[in-house]
């Protein structure tokens, strides 16, 4: 098969993933509101926090109600857990039908994945419009950082892509996935820095946190968008993202192909 | 040369053994040890390109294993299988061009999406070009009907409705070889009679080699000119469907209708022996005036038999039956495993 039939085969699945995302308005709307409440929630909590009070370990009040609005809307967007349907395709026998197909399983799923957080973009951009009326966004130190933290944000997107597929893989060989993926759940959640920023953990966390790919999922992008990291530092951080990127590849393509030899149909 | 190819096939999986004696299931958290079962337990065949082969067998036969590893899903543990010269499981991308799979108990199509939908993502994926993508859709919804639900949701669609949809699906790229794994099972008399009828007139008109599996022997009746029959991962059975009859079941049946003022007697014809109406398993229209005969057409031949019978019966009506598929499958069933 040639590379523009695969393109077109994983552009058929991004569309499938975005359409299935649309379908469902009430689904849609919730999160919406969800996000919205969520969104001022933080930048109200922030501001209590911060009122009367100068910066706290070198953040201003300024960056850190700016942070939790930005990092709220980007997890909305990314659920660095929750989008990949694979462990229950391979649960309830589903895969079989997938690997029918003329594209490859990790292909499939990536682009399905990749669909379904195009599909929920207009959410981040709802949640955003709202953090910018509350007047809690700030804007990029400058154009080279803006750039620099659009590229880190598809950098963190495509890690907590990778991460949460491997995880899903585990299925293959427990078909039962719920306790590792409530790990990855709380993980993600906080270890990415989108609960809380990752500036204000305890040094010895903060160093171990530096080892794991979960701080480039959230922190990173959002850190190089107001500014906190900058220059080489910055360009640091999204040379980890790839690193990052490179090794979970390595280890999907591993897990995969041991994977491939594992597949037992469930249900006949 | 065959189009699907099957040799010394061999499929195991293997689970955590079940331990016998104390606290089993604690230990079993720690055990290593685990059961082998054989699903198929090397298989032989040959399918030329444009025959429509009945895959049959009792539930847990190895049918859907064996279609599984023809289709890429599953690695064979050892003997090789070729399916237009490729081999499945490692070539499944190419492997899945040339086929189109229907599993009667999933579905391929995008639950959430309209089915309409399903269609266009499967024309991406099997990069059909506009004018034929048209073409088919325009085809398979006059042939199979689907106007007036195409828009809807496939979850929202009745199970004969989505089966036409998979099976839309499986064949929109006009695979040359088909599988399906019992297509229709679950479905009422009328949408079964319509996707066998379409089953059969794909492969009369563009030749589509066809592997099909099912529990209806009515549908294999009316599809399937060979059979292959497998049990316990091993094939029993290899040939024409009416060699089948012949070699398992090799006796028909004569029903007589007696005429009203006939007096029923116990009779001895001589090569016949009389047993009870509900064996043609058709319903008989007087039963309490009907006499039923099995008899081997090797031993006496039909008008022979009408003879001796004639002197003994006054027949209003007479018919010959010949016994059921079903029949001979369950005969075949239990005679060869015992």
């Amino acid at each position: 098969m040639s590379t523009a039939d695969q393109v077109r085969a994983f552009r058929g699945m991004t569309r499938a993933g975005t359409r299935s995302v649309l379908i469902y308005r009430g689904d849609l709307i919730t999160g919406a509101v969800a996000l919205v409440i969520q969104v001022v929630l933080a930048i109200a909590v922030w501001r209590i926090v911060y009122s009367g009070r100068g910066p706290v370990d070198g953040v201003d009040a300024r960056t850190a109600v700016a942070y939790a609005a930005i990092a709220a809307c980007l997890q909305s967007v990314l659920l660095p857990w929750q989008f990949s349907t694979l462990p229950m395709r391979i649960r309830n026998g589903q895969i079989a039908t997938d690997l029918t197909r003329p594209l490859g399983l990790i292909w499939q799923v990536f682009g399905q994945n990749l669909g379904v957080l195009l599909g929920r973009l207009p959410l981040g951009a709802i949640g955003l419009a709202v953090a910018a009326v509350l007047g809690a966004l700030t804007l990029p130190p400058g154009w080279a950082a803006g750039l620099l933290s659009l590229v880190a944000t598809v950098g963190g997107a495509l890690v907590a892509m990778l991460c949460n597929l491997i995880v899903s893989m585990v299925t293959f060989w427990t078909f039962e996935v719920s306790g590792p993926l409530m790990v990855y759940r709380f993980g993600s959640a906080f270890l990415s820095g989108s609960l809380i920023p990752l500036w204000f953990m305890p040094g010895w966390l903060r160093g171990s946190v530096e080892w794991l790919p979960f701080q480039a999922q959230v922190y990173t992008p959002v850190s190089i968008y107001l500014g906190q990291t900058r220059g080489g530092q910055a360009l640091a951080l999204v040379g980890v993202q790839l690193v990052w990127v490179v090794l979970s590849t390595v280890l999907l393509e591993l897990v995969w192909r041991r994977a491939r030899y594992r597949v037992v149909v469930q249900g006949g | 040369m065959a189009v699907i190819e099957a040799a010394d096939l061999v499929k195991e999986f293997s689970r955590p053994a079940v331990l016998e004696g104390r606290l089993p299931r604690l230990r079993g958290l720690f055990s290593t040890k685990r059961d082998i079962t054989r699903a198929v337990n090397g298989v032989n065949f040959e399918v030329e390109p444009g025959e429509l082969v009945g895959y049959l067998g009792p539930n847990g036969a190895g049918k859907s294993t064996t279609i599984k590893m023809l289709t890429g899903i599953l690695t064979p543990t050892s003997g090789v299988c070729r399916v237009a010269g490729l081999e499945p499981s490692r070539d499944r991308a190419r492997n899945a061009r040339n086929i189109g799979v229907v599993f009667g108990q999933r579905t391929q199509l995008w639950y959430d999406l309209p089915l309409r939908d399903s269609f266009e993502v499967l024309s991406d994926l099997y990069n059909l070009d506009r004018t034929t993508y048209r073409k088919r859709v325009g085809l398979f919804t006059e042939l199979l009907d689907l106007s007036a639900f195409l828009d809807t949701p496939v979850r929202s669609l009745s199970l004969g409705q989505r089966m036409r949809g998979d099976l839309v699906a499986a064949m929109l790229h006009e695979p040359s070889i088909l599988f399906l794994d019992e297509p229709t099972v679950g479905l009422d008399v009328v949408a079964k009679a319509r996707l066998t009828e379409f089953i059969a007139e794909t492969n009369r008109s563009d030749g589509t080699t066809v592997v099909l599996t099912t529990h209806d022997m009515e549908d294999v009746e009316r599809l399937c000119q060979r059979i292959i029959v497998i049990d316990s991962g091993t094939v029993l059975y290899d040939g024409d469907l009416s060699r089948l009859k012949e070699r398992f079941m090799p006796y028909r049946f004569l029903v007589l209708t007696l005429a009203e003022r006939s007096i029923r007697r116990v009779a001895d014809i001589p090569s016949a022996t009389e047993v009870e109406p509900s064996a043609v398993g058709t319903v008989l229209p007087y039963p309490d005036r009907s006499v039923v005969l099995r008899f081997d057409p090797r031993e006496v031949t039909t008008p022979e038999l009408i003879a001796r019978a004639s002197q003994v019966y006054q027949v209003d009506e007479l018919s010959i039956v010949d016994p059921r598929l079903t029949d001979v499958i369950s005969q075949l069933y239990d005679g060869l495993l015992t």
